[in-house]
This record gives C-alpha cells, structure tokens and sequence, in this order.
C-alpha cells in the first residue's frame, strides 16, 4: 500500500468520532461496526462508492439517524444525537445532500427560518430579514442570489449555494457535508473550499464525502476510505489508483470490461439543432452498436435533453431522426412505441413503482405483451417475469412482493429489465449506477456492452466521469445546455471530460 | 456575468416582480374589481343608478360569515389539507347561538366567547386526530362534519331560536356597512399570522413536510394550530350567521363548506399547500357574493345561479393557472 | 421488527397482502353489524330484511363504484350528486313513463352521465384543473342545468313516472333474489374484474401510485384519467336511473346523500384516498357496512341526530383501525 497512512496519534482527544457504528436497513447492512474519527482544526474527506456507508455515517453523527449500536463521542465525551436539533445544540451541524430548502419560501426566510428579525409587536420584519440575508449573502462573497426570491426559482447550483449559507452562517463546530459539490460548478467550488479553509483556520472539524478526486487532494487534510460498510483506513496522503483499489476492492483496470471497437455502422438516432427549456441547439448522432456517454456537471441540461429525446418534454425548435426520418415524439407512450427506452434519474420516484410488485414492475412497459384484448394473461405474464428475473440474476423473495423490499441494486436491475422486455432499439441510460453496490454495477455495465453489441444504440449519462471514460465510444460532454466539447476513444479519460465541463463555468460568486 | 453591487432593481422590474410572487394575491384582487366594476354596470343598466350604502351594507353583511370560514378553511389549506367539517362547526354555533344568547350584555358576550371556544376545540379535536393520529384531513374532517352536525341538530332541532336585536346589529348591523371593521379585523389577524412563529411553521409544514422538519420546526403543532384556528374562524362564522338571519338553523352549514373550498381557490391559494395570501381569499369570499350579485341584477333565470356559479369556478381556474404560469416565466 | 418484516414478505408472496387483508376486516365488520342487529333488534338479520338493505346498499354500491375508479387515482368525483339527480329527471321526462321511449331515455341518459364525466377529465387530465374543484363546479354547473330545464320540477313531464320496464327490472325478483342485487352483483363482478385483472386496471393502480413512473413507462396517464372520470359519470347516471325506477318519481336532491356516502363507502372498504391501493370489493362490502349501520340505528329508534354522530364516530373508528396499519411502513 503506497498510500501514507495517518500515524499521529493526537494528544487531544478527537472533535468528534463514531466507534464501532453499525447501521441496518430492511435486509441491508449499511455500516458494519465502522469507527471514524476527525479533529479540530482539520479537512477531513470520505471517500467510497456509492452504498459504501458514507451518507449514512454522515446521517448518524449529524443526529439524523440512530445506529444500531455504536456510539458517538464529541471531545471524547459520549453523547446520544437523538435529533439533528440535539447536535446543533452541541454545534454539529450538517448539510446533507436532500437539500432541506421550502421551495415557495423566500431566500431570506429560508436563510433566516425560526431566527427571524422581528419589529413591532413581535412580529417580524420582512423588510429587515430581507436586509439581514442580503448581507449574509454579501459577506460569504455571494451578490447574484436576491434574497426576496422564492427558492423554488433558483438553479441546483444556486439552490445548494444557499443550503450551504444557510448552515455556515450558524457557526458551527463542526461541519458535516454530503455531496456538497455535486451541483457546484468550478467557481462556487472555489468559493465553498475558500469557506471552508477559513473554518479550518478557525480550529473548526470539517468532515465531507465527494466523488471528485481532484477536489478531495486539494482540500482535505486526511482522507478517509470506506467500502462495504467499514473503514478501510485514514491517509494523509494517497494516490488516486491506489484509492480507487481500495474502495472498489479491485484494480482499476478490472473496474470495467473491454469496450468492443466500433464498426462503421448508421445512425439509428440523431438531432439536429434541438432546442427547448434547458437545452439549446443541441446536434448529436448515435450509431447502431455505439455507447454514446454525455457528460459534464449535474443541471447542465442533461435531463431536459433525455427527456426531449423520450418525449418526456416539450421542444422548441430543432428535429429528432430515426433512421433518417423526421419524427415528432410527442410523449413517452410515443417513444416507447417507436422502441426508445428510458432509464430515468432517480428510479425511486420516477422509475419504478416502489409499493407495487416486481412482476407488474417488469412487465408496465410491456403490457400489450402479455394481455389479450385487454386483459392480462397471468401464466404468460408469470412466464415472461420469471425469465427476466433469471437472465438479470435478479434476487427477489418472490415475483408478487414488491419491489421496494429489495436492494438498491436489484431494484435497478428490475428498471433495466422492464426496458429489455421492450426490447428498444434506442436505450436512454441516465446515471443507472448511482447508489448501486460494485458487484451490481459490473453487471449493469457488461449489460450495456451485450446492449450495444446487440446493435442497439446506446445514450448514456453519467455522473461518475470514469465511468464514461471508460465505456464511451464517444463522449459529448454538455455545459449551459450546449454541446461543449465531443471527445473520441481511445484515450477518454476522465480529466478530459471534467475539464470540458467546468471551463468557463459560470461566475456567481466574485 | 460581471459582479453588480447589492441587488438593486428599476422600479418597473419591482412590480413584475412583486406579480411574479404573489400571483394568486394579484388575481383574486384583479377578479374582485372586475367583478366590482361589472356589478356596478349591471347594477346601472337595470336601475339607472350606481350601488349606494345599502348595497354595500348588504354585500358585506352577507360576506362576513364566508370571509370567516373562508380563512378558516385557508389555514387548512395551507397545510396541504382540507377542512370538510367547517359547515359541521358553524351549524353547531348557529345552534347554539339561536338557543343560547339572550338579551343581556352579559349573555352575548359569554355565549360568544363560549361559542369560539367551542370552535377552536373542535377544530382541535380535527388537528389531533389529523397530526397525531396520522390520519388523512379529508377524511377525519368528513367524519366529524357529520359528528359535529349531529349534535347541532340535537342542540337545535327545527330551525328556531332567536337571536337579540342588538347582537345581529353589532354584528351585521343593517343600515350601516360597520361589518367592514370586522373584515379589517381578519386582514389584520392574516397579516399577524404571516409574521409569526406559527404562521412560518404552518408554511413550511405546507412547502414540504419532511423539509420543515429537518429545520427544526414542530409540525404536529403546527398542523393541530391550523385545524384549531379553522374551528375558531368556523364558530365566528357560526356567529355571523346566526346574527344575519337571526334565528337558527342547523342545517346551512353545508353549503359553506363547499363555498368556503372556492373562497380559497379564488383567492389564488393553491390546494397543494404552503403558499398564498389570506387576502386574497377574503376577496375570493367577496368575489364570491359578487358574483350572486351580478346574476341577480342581470335578470338571469335564478334557478340557473348554480350554472354560472360553477361555470364561472372552472373559468377562473383555468385562467388563473394560465395566467401565473406566464407570469411566472416572466419574472 | 425484523420478525414481522419476515412476516409480511411471506405473506405478500403468497397475495395476502395488507390491502386483500383490509378488505376481509370490511366483510367481517359487515357482518358484525347484522350480528348486532339481530341482537338489538330481533328480526334484523332475516332474509327479507338482509335483501332490502342490499338493495339500497347497491345504490350506494353503484355510485361508489365511480367514485372508487377515481379515488384510485387519487381522485374524487364531487358531481356526483347532481348527475344522479340529472340523470333521474332526465329519464323520467325523456320516457314520459313509456316503454317505447325507454331505450331512448336509457340511452340519452347514460350520455349525459357519461359527458359529465368526459368534461370532468378533459379539465383535469388535460387542463389540470384540480379534482377537489373541477367536480364541485360541475355538481354547480349540472344543478343549475336541471333546477333551470326543467324549471324547478314544475315542467309538464317532470312528474312523469320511469318507464315500467325500469321499474319492473328494480323491483323483480329471480329466484327470490331482488333483480337490484343481481344487478349490482354482475357490477361487482365486472368492476372487480376490470380492477384486477386488465391492463386498464393495472393502469389506473400504477398512476395511483406514481404518476410520474406510470408516464415514464410508457402509460398514456391522460387518457386513463379522463376515462375514469367518465366511468365516474356513468355510474352515477346509472344509480339515479335505478333509484328512480325504485322509487317512480324523481325528486330534487335525492342526490344529496350519496356523495357522503360514496366516499365513506370507498374509504371504509380499504381504498386509500391517495390513490394507487384498494379495490371495489371492498367499496361494496363498505356500502353495505354502512347501510347496515344506519338501518341498525333506524331500528333502534336512534333519533336523526344520534345516526349522525354515530356514523361519524364508526367512520373515525375505521379510519383509526386503518391508519395504524399505515404506519406500519
């Protein structure tokens, strides 16, 4: 291990520490007896895949969770966080990746919530709060945000910029962020590492999860790996290869299966100049047996162009062909008859129908398959499900429960099911790995290979720049709703694409 | 994007943007002076005269107790419920009332008090079973609505009692429009309440539940205030109806019910929660009578009124919709 | 905690869910409230008098049915009062009391119910219009067409009878069952099969339950709703043609009572007022549940006011029994 392992032991107790945390949900293990401690004065990262135990020890030592055993210590003192009120009380304060914001509330009243100004008779003053946040606002650096506007107006970066305020401004001790960069374009990262170093300076613990390695070496003093649940160890210092092998249990290489080379083949799907709310002027062409990947920072007009392209959103100027022909896809039920299937973005809520079986799970997309005049027909539905559920090696008790009892990464492998039933020709995958563990994710990705090798093409969006890297024929990566750059294989990588996405982000931050 | 200095707008751009926010306030009070304007027209057309302060008595008079339960319903609705029982509520202090309050001084002030006691207890009764016993508004609120009416009827059961002279005309007093205080008095309980502790937890509790949470607000608490405060402004309306038609009745509360549900809707609130203006829906109870009104002196077959009453809901809703959603994009 | 996880799984694989275990605690309290019946009231429980409270409960039973495809969805059908009364008087004044104009009446009748119905789903599946609103206005908009047509009731045919073959098909008898009940349990069967066992009811389950998802799946959301709603329309219609085959004459408001009761019906009978999980089954075991009650406190010579708090008691009662089993999620 070329890693430096963290040795200084500290002769101060740490700011804040969880031992031997152990945490369940249904049947699955989230932390295993994990310990971790971070110091005052310190920036301190976590790093892990996706499922690794991260959010969830966040949760936990931010007073939002229980463990199931365990404890938390502050200042070597143990302490039970029964409600994120509790840890506040003792300055633990954390921004949590659900951003906590009342959308059809104003800026300031979000900023300001329970600590309002208040006038005469105790009422409070509108006018001051708007003031009060106005100037919060200007003295973290941010002058684009008004604060009289209703949070439900503003973009994802703006939104978690606010968020962030809103938790800084109340000084913690101790800062717990999850995700808080994963909408934040170059400049408002630069401004968040800027806050953050000031807090270091002020003695205070930091504690962050990110995905995005470059920022993790910039600003973290130690990092922490966890996988599967458990730390694997603290570093001062570590090289990413190294890293990605611990947390992934694996050598990198063995990460992603051998792309297939691409034959000169047609296009099956193109669009020519499409535009619409969130994207702009937008030309791309997927070819029969390609794996398109799209890149670039979250909100940058990736769903609104899936989405277009599902005829999930309505468009304003430009064409989609099939094959050569106009076509006008005017919703999903549309795209789905002409064979465009779509993974969506978060497949919890937009996906699958969490309280209903896997069996009508799989077979929604489908129902003209197994049905006769209208109505079902239950041996064949079985039949089909069944089939389905062995070729995915999908692990269900049984077709009839439903799907919200199973894992993250079998509930995911039930999505992708109910579109193979389709049997489409155009596959839309957005982010179909995230939260899903590594074992699962091996399997999606050599599912998208057999996709594409099948002659089908694939369109695939990614949050995970490595993952493009390594699966794209080719590589549009997306800023401002435009196609920024198009990056050809061999040779991705992932630099490539993220320095494609940040350059020039947008400056709302002086 | 070049630094600017604070956020300093052109005062064109205010009002847009004032628009932009507040969108079902600028509506339900552009709707109230069409439908003003409109009336006055008709109004003119038969009688060769504009509305003087009988009219205006009238109007207002017969709005208050719609005005009341209208608020009412809108803490509720605030909350992303729906209060069915409001019309429970007000027949129990119409009944009440019409049994109860005699001549003294004495007499009515008690009685009223008891009565809007009553009131917010039985909305409290709604808010527990609603935030405590995880039980969906609507469905709680059918349920006591029949409860609550049923002991009306056992309190009252013909139309009967009476009710003093004096108490109808400090309330709805006849020859002069003084109820309008009293609609100043609600303006002024929606401004106290948008600016207060309560007032931010029942929004936030209305913008997203688990949101308001994580802030650390009690949303039990706020969710029983609501309810609690819809049955105080039910048994003021219970009140005012009795003092209108000054006897009792136990049996009109139903249509306040419904009537109080578009007070709200006209009034530009929306029916998912946490947004809105309580002004707005004390002129949505206006725009409301108003538009009786408007049938009436238009000669309009009277048996039809619920027609165009219905007509005219769906109209303004769809327009409404419309008309915000463009507002909104442009500001 | 992890037992009854266990618990329910096992369960659920082999169908007994929570939802097929709600509607069999609305059959059981159904017979409950005969039970009671019978012991307050000796005589309660005898067939003919079990026939005729399951005949007025098929009227219920008809307009829940409605009411339920639309509850599903997370809906509510407010109209349904004054589509009831419409569809009364219009068939009585349509057929004049004659055979011969029955079929048209029949016809135009079940037109009416179901263009309520169609205008309802236009506005709200293709115009958003909210549920909550959109009904109330057509109750609105269908009173005032009827109160104005037909001139308060006091137009030349509006005192006409039903046309005898809607009468006789009421009140008949098969083998001693009431051709109302043979009725509504032909409906029972057809609903319940729709619900459960065709892509429609499949459909309409999904969209209850996740609008988004059913969209994104490929479910024509749009089209479902405005056919439930119409659905909603006929039944309706069709409760006001058996009630006034069964009582003769129409009436103004004799509407009134089955929206309450509709709703009370469908929510009794397990079917969750968000949408997405119960079934008609239940709504008629709920209908007639309530039927019962009423009948049982008819019998007691429970004063009006009384069966009023106690329905409402009963109703929260229910509501409390299921709620906790909410929270079990």
């Amino acid at each position: 291990m070329r890693g430096v392992p963290d040795t200084a032991s500290g002769s101060t107790a740490p700011a804040i520490e969880g031992i031997k945390l152990s945490k369940a949900f249904g049947g699955v293990q989230a932390l295993d007896s994990a310990s971790f401690a971070a110091r005052r004065g310190e920036v301190h990262a976590l790093v892990g895949e996706n499922g690794a135990g991260k959010s969830t020890l966040i949760k936990i030592l931010g007073g939002r969770l229980h463990p199931d055993s365990g404890e938390v210590r502050l200042a070597g003192e143990s302490v039970e966080l029964g409600s994120p009120d509790v840890a506040h009380g003792r300055g633990v304060w954390t921004v949590f990746q659900e951003l906590t914001l009342l959308p059809w509330m104003t800026v300031a009243e979000n900023l300001l919530i329970r600590r309002e100004p208040r006038g005469a008779f105790g009422l409070i003053d509108r006018a001051r709060m708007a003031e009060e946040a106005g100037s919060i606002l200007a003295r973290l650096g941010i002058r684009h945000i008004d604060p009289r506007r209703l949070v439900e107006d503003l973009s994802l970066a703006q939104r978690q910029m606010v968020e962030i305020v809103r938790v800084i401004v109340q000084d913690p001790d101790i800062l717990l962020l999850d995700e808080p960069t994963s909408s934040l374009g170059e400049n408002e990262v630069e401004w968040l590492f800027r806050l953050i170093r000031e807090l270091r300076g002020r003695n205070k613990c930091i504690i962050f999860t990110s995905h995005r390695w470059n920022e993790i070496t910039d600003v973290a003093d130690r990092i922490t790996i966890f996988r599967n649940g458990g730390e694997l160890g603290t570093f001062t210092e570590i090289d990413e290869s190294e890293a990605v092998t611990l947390m992934t249990g694996q050598r990198v290489e063995a990460l992603y299966p051998q792309l297939s080379v691409l034959k000169a083949a047609q296009p099956v799907l193109e669009a020519r100049g499409l535009s619409g709310p969130g994207i702009s002027e937008i030309s791309l062409t997927l070819h029969a047996g390609e794996i398109l990947g799209v890149g670039g920072l979250a909100g940058h007009g990736h769903r609104e162009l899936f989405s277009s392209l599902f005829g999930a959103a309505s468009t304003t100027g430009g064409d989609i062909l099939m094959n050569g022909n106009k076509v006008r896809i005017s919703s999903p039920r549309d795209a789905v008859s002409r064979g465009i299937a779509l993974v969506p973005e978060d497949r919890k809520t937009e996906g699958l129908i969490l309280p209903m079986s896997v069996g009508i799970n799989l077979t929604l997309a489908t129902l003209s398959q197994i049905s006769l005049l209208g109505v079902i027909r239950g041996g064949r539905e079985r039949r089909v499900a069944l089939d389905m559920v062995d070729r995915l090696k999908i692990r269900t008790p049984g077709l009839r429960n439903p799907v919200q009892q199973l894992s993250g990464g079998n509930q995911q492998k039930v999505l992708l099911a109910r579109w193979l039933l389709a049997d489409s020709g155009i596959v839309l995958l957005y982010d179909v790995t995230r939260g899903v563990d590594i074992a699962t994710k091996h399997e999606i990705y050599e599912l998208m290979i057999r996709l594409a090798g099948e002659g089908r093409g694939v369109l695939f969006y990614s949050s995970d720049a490595e993952e493009l890297a390594h699966l794209s024929h080719r590589v549009l990566v997306m800023r401002e709703g435009r196609v920024a750059a198009e990056i050809r294989a061999p040779g991705i990588t992932a630099e490539d694409i993220v320095s494609a996405a940040v350059r020039e982000a947008s400056s709302i931050v002086d | 994007m070049s630094t600017e200095a604070a956020i300093e707008r052109p005062k064109a751009h205010r009002l847009t943007y004032f628009v932009g926010q507040n969108i079902g306030l600028v509506l339900a009070l552009t709707m109230l002076i069409v439908a003003v304007l409109l009336y006055c027209l008709v109004y003119w057309i038969e009688q060769q005269a504009l509305p003087g302060k009988f009219e205006l008595t009238s109007t207002v008079n017969n709005t208050m107790s719609l005005v009341l339960c209208g608020m009412g319903q809108a803490f509720v609705v605030l909350t992303r419920g729906l209060d069915l029982s409001i019309g429970g509520i007000m027949d129990l202090a119409n009944a009440l009332a019409a049994v109860h309050i005699k001549d003294s001084i004495g007499s009515m002030i008690g009685w009223s008090i008891l009565i809007l006691a009553i009131g917010a207890a039985l909305g409290l009764i709604n808010g527990l079973l609603v935030a405590v016993g995880r039980l969906q508004p609507i469905l709680v609120t059918l349920a006591t609505l029949s409860i609550y009416q049923g002991v009306a009827i056992r309190v009252l059961p013909q139309p009967g009692g009476s009710i003093p002279p004096i108490f109808s005309s400090v309330l709805v007093n006849p020859n002069q429009p003084t109820a309008l205080v009293y609609v100043l008095v609600v303006a002024l309980i929606w401004y106290a309440f948008r600016r207060s502790s309560l007032g931010v937890s029942i929004f936030a509790l209305g913008n997203d539940e688990q949101a308001a949470r994580a802030n650390g607000i009690d949303t039990v608490r706020a969710q029983v205030a609501a309810f609690t405060l819809s049955g105080l402004m039910s048994g003021a309306a219970g009140l005012f109806l009795a003092a209108t038609a000054t006897a009792g009745d136990a049996t009109t509360g139903n249509g306040f019910t419904l009537s109080s549900i578009v007070a709200v809707v006209l009034g530009g609130m929306n029916l998912f929660g946490g947004r809105g203006s309580g002004i707005g829906v004390i002129a949505g109870a206006f725009v409301t009578t108003m538009i009786v009104n408007i049938l009436f002196f238009s000669n309009i077959d009277p048996l039809y009124q619920s027609f165009y009453e219905g007509l005219f809901l769906v109209i303004a809703v769809v327009l409404g919709s419309l008309i915000s959603r463009i507002m909104r994009r442009r500001s | 905690m992890a037992g009854r996880n266990i618990l329910a799984q096992r369960l659920d694989r082999i169908g007994f869910t929570r939802d097929v275990r709600r509607i069999v605690y609305v059959y059981l309290a159904a017979f409950l409230v005969f039970a009671i019946g019978q012991i307050v009231h000796p005589g309660f429980a005898q067939l003919d008098s079990i026939a005729a409270i399951l005949t007025v409960a098929s009227f219920v039973g008809l307009v829940a049915a409605g009411q339920t495809f639309v509850v599903l969805i997370g809906g509510i059908d407010l109209s349904v009062p004054w589509v009831l009364n419409a569809a009364a008087i219009l068939l009585v004044t349509s057929s004049l009391g004659e055979d011969g104009r029955a079929a048209y009446a029949l016809v135009i009748t079940l037109g009416m119910g179901a263009a309520a119905g169609i205008v309802n789903g236009i506005m709200i599946a293709f115009l958003g219009v909210p549920a909550v609103v959109m009904t109330l206005a057509m109750n609105g908009i269908m009173e005032g067409l009827t109160l104005g047509l037909s001139g308060g009731m006091t137009c030349d045919s509006c005192a006409s009878y039903a046309p005898p073959v809607v009468q006789d098909a009421v009140h008949g008898s098969l083998f001693g069952i009431p051709m109302a009940l043979i009725l509504w349990v032909v409906i029972i069967a057809i609903v319940s099969f729709v619900l459960s066992f065709t892509t429609f009811g499949r459909k309409t389950y999904a969209i209850g339950n996740n609008v988004k998802a059913s969209y994104l799946a490929g479910v024509n959301v749009r089209l479902v709703t405005l056919l439930l709603y119409t659905l909603s329309g006929l039944f309706a219609a069709l409760a006001g043609i058996l009630l006034v085959g069964f009582g003769g004459q129409a009436s103004l408001g004799m509407g009134d009572p089955y929206l309450f009761q509709s709703i009370a019906a469908v929510v009794i009978g397990g079917v969750y007022v968000l949408g997405g999980r119960g079934h008609y089954l239940g709504t008629a075991a709920g209908a007639v549940t309530l039927v019962a009650l009423v009948s049982v406190l008819l019998a007691m010579n429970m004063p009006d006011y009384g069966r009023n708090i106690i329905y409402g008691i009963v109703i929260l009662i229910l509501l409390l029994l299921y709620g906790r089993e909410e929270k079990e999620e």
